[in-house]
């Protein structure tokens, strides 16, 4: 796993684990930790369902969309913060800004991968393992590409421009904080937001007619293209917004996208890849278990990254095609 | 805007945009994250934004006006045009010409050399005209000028004058350089084992062959590939033949024998370097008139066997090259020997004689190559020579010869064998290494993997987990981890090949066993899991197994002691490569009898088809799980090799990331096809090697991925594809409309 990860899941299940002994205690906080993580998870794992849905394929680049909008909004923060003192209500300008920035960012990223490692393969008929290679490569070269015009530090912290660990209110034991308020509350809007966008809205039943069949919904009149490249433009937005909250909690650097990446594409097939709720749902009990189990006095913080892959093979090995089920034009 | 333009603007637009991407990839390392642009200021601009803006537009051009160039492209003489100006830049960019400036320098590269010239006085003054004054590209120049004229005019004496250009530039480059290491050896600067001008030679000599193609070959019926062929396939054999006998006369000639002390001896003056040291007498022989009698004597019958395609007389030629060879080694061997016992007394180390002796095992196992082609086009000639009965009756190896099919096949097998067994000596210490500890077991494991990916068709993302699980079986065996195995159950390194195979193939199938009934992407996550999971347990050290990082194994090097035999490993690569290589064969061997068998057609059935497979009665589950076993013990032999040579590892080094890597080998090489995952293999893992020399070591990366991206979107087959698959994707190239291949045509994954 890369550095950035340990680091982040570390600060996680430190806290969480310091009195093992307790873990009941400790519970209501985990739970919200788990949600914040969860929450993350989700906002990536949509990105991998919703591409899976329409092509059914891995789009292992997705992770450098992510990485791609938190460097984003990283820069544009940083901007702000020069010329002008943040503070009051300028720090929800500030952050709807950061949010803003990512989501295009994100989307930019995901709409130029999709032009140029999908759509020229596509064209082609190439094999399937084909389009994981070229999006291997894209994200080897996306990764290292922010490398050398950024740093190759491991972790870069975000510029503080609000106290994210002001503790609003208190629910049990659990501290709930300013930040993990946002990214809860925010991941939460969005998937709502994108639920009823693919269920109840022109460009919605578009992309679940193409994930169905693809050349039928041509013969009724849809742009598959267009459909496609708009489905990554969606996923990759979600991404950014994932990366901008990903980043101002844990940092950003040119690795970071790896390991939330492959725990999120794990949690889209947990929920049953292809599936929107499923990715959703499957994001949000990756995350618990992954804080919850690792909290365990037992267990401990060394194993927080093999748990997503236990419970991902356990859940798979009684239910194979995830706990929704498939297709995004089915179950959606 | 019409439609036109527009499709025009956005070409150019992405070609710009390309070649800006280019020059922050060529562009000096990153800024500060704060400093908002500065640092793209940087990386954009100090490369010269207007030479890549350049290169941009003219991508732009050569994408617009491909259709009308192309019918020229496919006349004769155009090809080996183009690729005799990229060897001549190749070599004059890229290579190294003379070791000596080393001394001098950090590199010894074409320009450095032009340098040094400019500033020597008592140079020839051809030699000064060929670096200094431009002259080898003037010859350049006039070759092409020349091949175009007589392309669109189809006047024949302009391709001849192509023709004089590259001999002349030849004999020049050649003249020039040698005056160059006369030069350098008047003042003891050392000895020259570089390439660029041999390279360069060749280059020109290329040229020449354009010139004769252009002239010779009548546009209308000819182009240049038909016209090699036809060449190429006049007397199989010839070409082998032919170039064995050119690099022969270089080896027996010009290259150096016996480098050290400043000697920089040819084959002719190593006789007398090593009178009165207790050479063999093969050897002595060997340098007196042996060799000289062998490689003309070998070039000669093979010649004659390949020109006049007679049998016999082949067999003969190849059995004469077969003891060329041997006596070359021998010679070589006798004389390493004696020169390493020599060293102290002349206060210096020898630690490579020169690469003469090398070459010229290569060119007798050249005319190895090229009799037996020969030997064997002529049997299979219509008229019955031998009863068809004969074959079917051979020995086992016999037959897997015989399944190399055609005569070209064994000619190519016997002279890659040949290249694998005395290339690697001249290498540098540092590519031996490279070449054992990467490009070798990498090789290996992608042919591993090609079973599961390639054959069977199951996507395999934890795959280094095999390779982990092999590595610490070996070095559980050799009780250097933390858990002791028992007294008599403690083993020498390579005598735990057997256990370590088999470990790897118990874990193939406790993990195939619960996951095989997954389909495609879900068994790409689990096996992604798993090999995350086995590495976490071995880093975090489950039950004081592994010993994690701090206690990592240190290994000791293999040794075979048996009565007779007596083979130490220790620190040099090169010992190991030998070993790798038997092991690289017996694989090859194996998968390649594997691949034609019931096994294979019945994996090749289940990738195209699993429900079909399964109604024509192919155990699916039990066949999926061969598969998984036996990659995952070609990674466990793998994994024994790799512990046993480097020694010392610990559980950070088998990634996620590698066994991403391994896939990308397989695919990029051409999935399914055993020379492609081998090429795929050899060729990504040289790239970091090369790019050593070539950019900052964090840059790496960003090429490879580069170069994966764009190998994927232009040849999506992979480098040496597999005939079926090539089919395939050549059939669905017929796409009438976009829509219909919108979503790539489903495959088991």
């Amino acid at each position: 796993m890369s550095a950035v990860s340990i680091v982040a899941a570390s600060d996680l299940t430190a806290l969480a684990s310091t009195h093992g002994v307790d873990w009941f205690h400790q519970l209501p906080q985990n739970i919200v930790i788990g949600l914040q993580q969860g929450a993350l998870y989700s906002l990536v794992a949509l990105g991998y369902t919703l591409v899976y849905g329409v092509l059914q394929l891995i789009n292992f680049a997705h992770s450098e969309v992510f990485m791609s909008g938190a460097f984003g909004s990283y820069l544009i923060i940083n901007l702000i913060l020069t010329h002008m003192h943040v503070s009051g209500a300028m720090v929800w300008v500030t952050i709807a800004v950061g949010m803003l920035t990512g989501a295009i960012v994100g989307a930019t990223v995901a709409w130029a991968l999709e032009k140029i490692a999908y759509r020229t393969l596509r064209r082609r008929g190439a094999p399937k393992l084909a389009f994981l290679i070229s999006a291997i490569g894209a994200s080897l070269f996306l990764s290292n590409l922010a490398g050398k015009l950024f740093n190759h530090l491991s972790n870069n912290s975000f510029p503080t421009y609000f106290n994210t660990d002001k503790v609003l209110f208190r629910i049990g034991t659990a501290r709930i904080q300013l930040l993990v308020l946002i990214i809860i509350v925010t991941a939460f809007a969005m998937m709502i937001f994108l639920d009823r966008l693919v269920n109840h809205t022109k460009l919605g039943r578009g992309i679940r007619a193409v994930a169905e069949d693809a050349p039928t919904a041509a013969l009724m009149g849809i742009d598959i293209d267009k459909t496609i490249s708009r489905t990554f433009v969606i996923g990759g937005a979600l991404a950014g917004v994932a990366g901008f909250m990903f980043g101002t909690a844990f940092g950003v650097s040119y690795t970071m996208g790896f390991s939330p990446g492959v725990k999120a594409f794990a949690a889209a097939v947990l929920g049953g890849i292809g599936n929107i709720r499923g990715a959703m749902i499957g994001g949000l009990i990756l995350g618990q278990a992954e804080v919850l189990v690792s909290a365990l006095p037992f267990i401990g913080a060394a194993y927080n990254d093999v748990v997503a892959f236990v419970v991902l093979v356990l859940i798979l090995l009684v239910r194979p095609t995830g706990i929704l089920g498939e297709r995004l034009g089915r179950a959606a | 805007m019409n439609e036109v333009t527009k499709q025009h603007v956005k070409r150019l637009v992405l070609c710009l945009l390309g070649s800006v991407l280019l020059a922050i990839m060529i562009g000096p390392q990153e800024g500060t994250l704060t400093d908002f642009g500065i640092s793209f200021h940087d990386a954009v601009l100090k490369p010269r934004i207007g030479f890549f803006l350049a290169i941009g537009v003219l991508i732009y051009l050569a994408i617009t006006f491909w259709p009308r160039v192309r019918p020229y492209i496919r006349r004769p003489g155009v090809v080996p045009l183009a690729s005799g100006v990229v060897l001549v830049f190749v070599s004059q960019a890229v290579m190294n010409w003379y070791d000596p400036l080393l001394v001098l320098r950090t590199s010894a590269k074409f320009s450095t050399l032009r340098d040094v010239v400019d500033k020597t006085s008592g140079l020839d003054s051809t030699t000064t005209w060929f670096f200094v004054q431009y002259g080898s590209w003037t010859l350049v120049a006039i070759a092409v000028l020349a091949t175009a004229a007589c392309l669109v005019t189809g006047i024949r004496p302009l391709g001849y004058l192509t023709t004089a250009a590259g001999l002349v530039g030849a004999v020049v480059a050649w003249m020039a350089h040698q005056d160059v290491v006369d030069f350098g050896e008047k003042g003891q600067l050392g000895f020259d084992h570089s390439l660029g001008a041999y390279v360069d030679v060749v280059a020109f000599l290329v040229l020449a062959g354009a010139g004769i193609v252009a002239a010779r070959s009548r546009r209308e019926i000819a182009d240049t590939g038909g016209f090699a062929t036809s060449v190429i396939e006049w007397r199989p054999g010839l070409p082998f033949a032919v170039v064995g006998s050119l690099f022969g006369v270089f080896a027996f000639t010009r290259i150096t024998w016996v480098s050290p002390l400043s000697l920089n001896d040819n084959f002719g003056d190593t006789g007398s370097d090593f009178k009165g040291y207790p050479i063999s007498s093969l050897a002595s022989n060997y340098l007196d008139w042996l060799g000289w009698l062998l490689f003309v004597g070998t070039a000669v019958l093979a010649l004659a066997a390949t020109l006049l395609a007679h049998r016999l007389l082949a067999w003969a030629a190849a059995v004469v090259s077969l003891a060329g060879v041997v006596c070359t080694f021998f010679s070589i061997k006798s004389m390493t020997e004696v020169a390493a016992k020599a060293a102290p007394q002349l206060g210096v180390t020898w630690q490579n004689l020169g690469i003469g002796g090398y070459v010229a095992c290569i060119v007798f196992t050249l005319f190895a190559a090229g009799s037996v082609q020969a030997a064997v086009a002529a049997k299979s000639q219509p008229v019955p020579t031998t009863e068809p009965a004969a074959t079917s009756k051979a020995l086992p190896f016999t037959k897997f010869v015989n399944q190399a099919r055609t005569a070209r096949g064994r000619a190519m097998v016997i002279a890659v064998l040949g290249l694998a067994l005395f290339y690697p000596p001249m290498l540098t210490t540092r590519w031996q290494a490279a070449l054992v500890a990467s490009i070798g077991v990498y090789v290996l494991l992608a042919l591993g993997l090609n079973v599961v990916i390639g054959w069977a068709g199951l996507l395999d993302l934890g795959y280094i987990a095999f390779f982990e699980v092999g590595a610490y079986t070996t070095a559980y065996f050799v009780g250097a981890l933390p858990k002791k195995p028992p007294d008599w159950l403690t083993l020498k390194p390579l005598e735990t090949i057997p256990l370590s195979i088999l470990a790897c193939l118990l874990a193939g199938v406790v993990l195939g066993a619960p996951t095989l009934r997954l389909r495609g992407d879900y068994l790409a996550i689990v096996t992604l899991g798993f090999g995350e999971i086995i590495q976490l347990l071995a880093l975090n050290d489950v039950g004081g197994l592994t010993g994690g990082t701090t206690r990592a194994p240190h290994i000791a090097h293999p040794r075979i002691d048996l009565p007779g035999i007596d083979i130490t490993w220790g620190q040099d690569s090169l010992p190991y490569w030998y070993l790798l290589l038997v092991m690289l064969v017996v694989v090859i061997v194996l998968f390649w009898r594997l691949e034609a068998s019931r096994l294979g057609r019945a994996w090749a059935a289940i990738r195209e088809d699993e429900v079909a497979a399964q109604a024509s009665g192919v155990n699916t589950f039990r066949v999926k799980l061969l598969a998984f076993a036996i990659g995952a013990s070609t990674s466990g032999l793998a994994g024994t090799f790799y512990a046993s040579q480097i020694g010392y590892f610990d559980p950070t080094l088998f990634t996620l990331q590698l066994s991403i890597l391994i896939v990308a080998y397989v695919v990029f090489g051409g999935m399914g096809s055993l020379m492609g995952a081998m090429a795929g293999a050899a060729v990504l893992t040289w790239l970091p090697e090369f790019l050593k020399d070539q950019v900052p070591q964090p840059d790496r990366p960003l090429w490879i991925g580069a170069l994966v991206l764009l190998m994927m979107i232009f040849r999506p087959e992979g480098l040496i594809p597999e005939r079926r698959r090539k089919a395939e994707l050549s059939g669905l190239s017929g796409i009438s409309s976009a829509e219909v291949g919108a979503v790539p045509a489903s495959e088991g994954l």
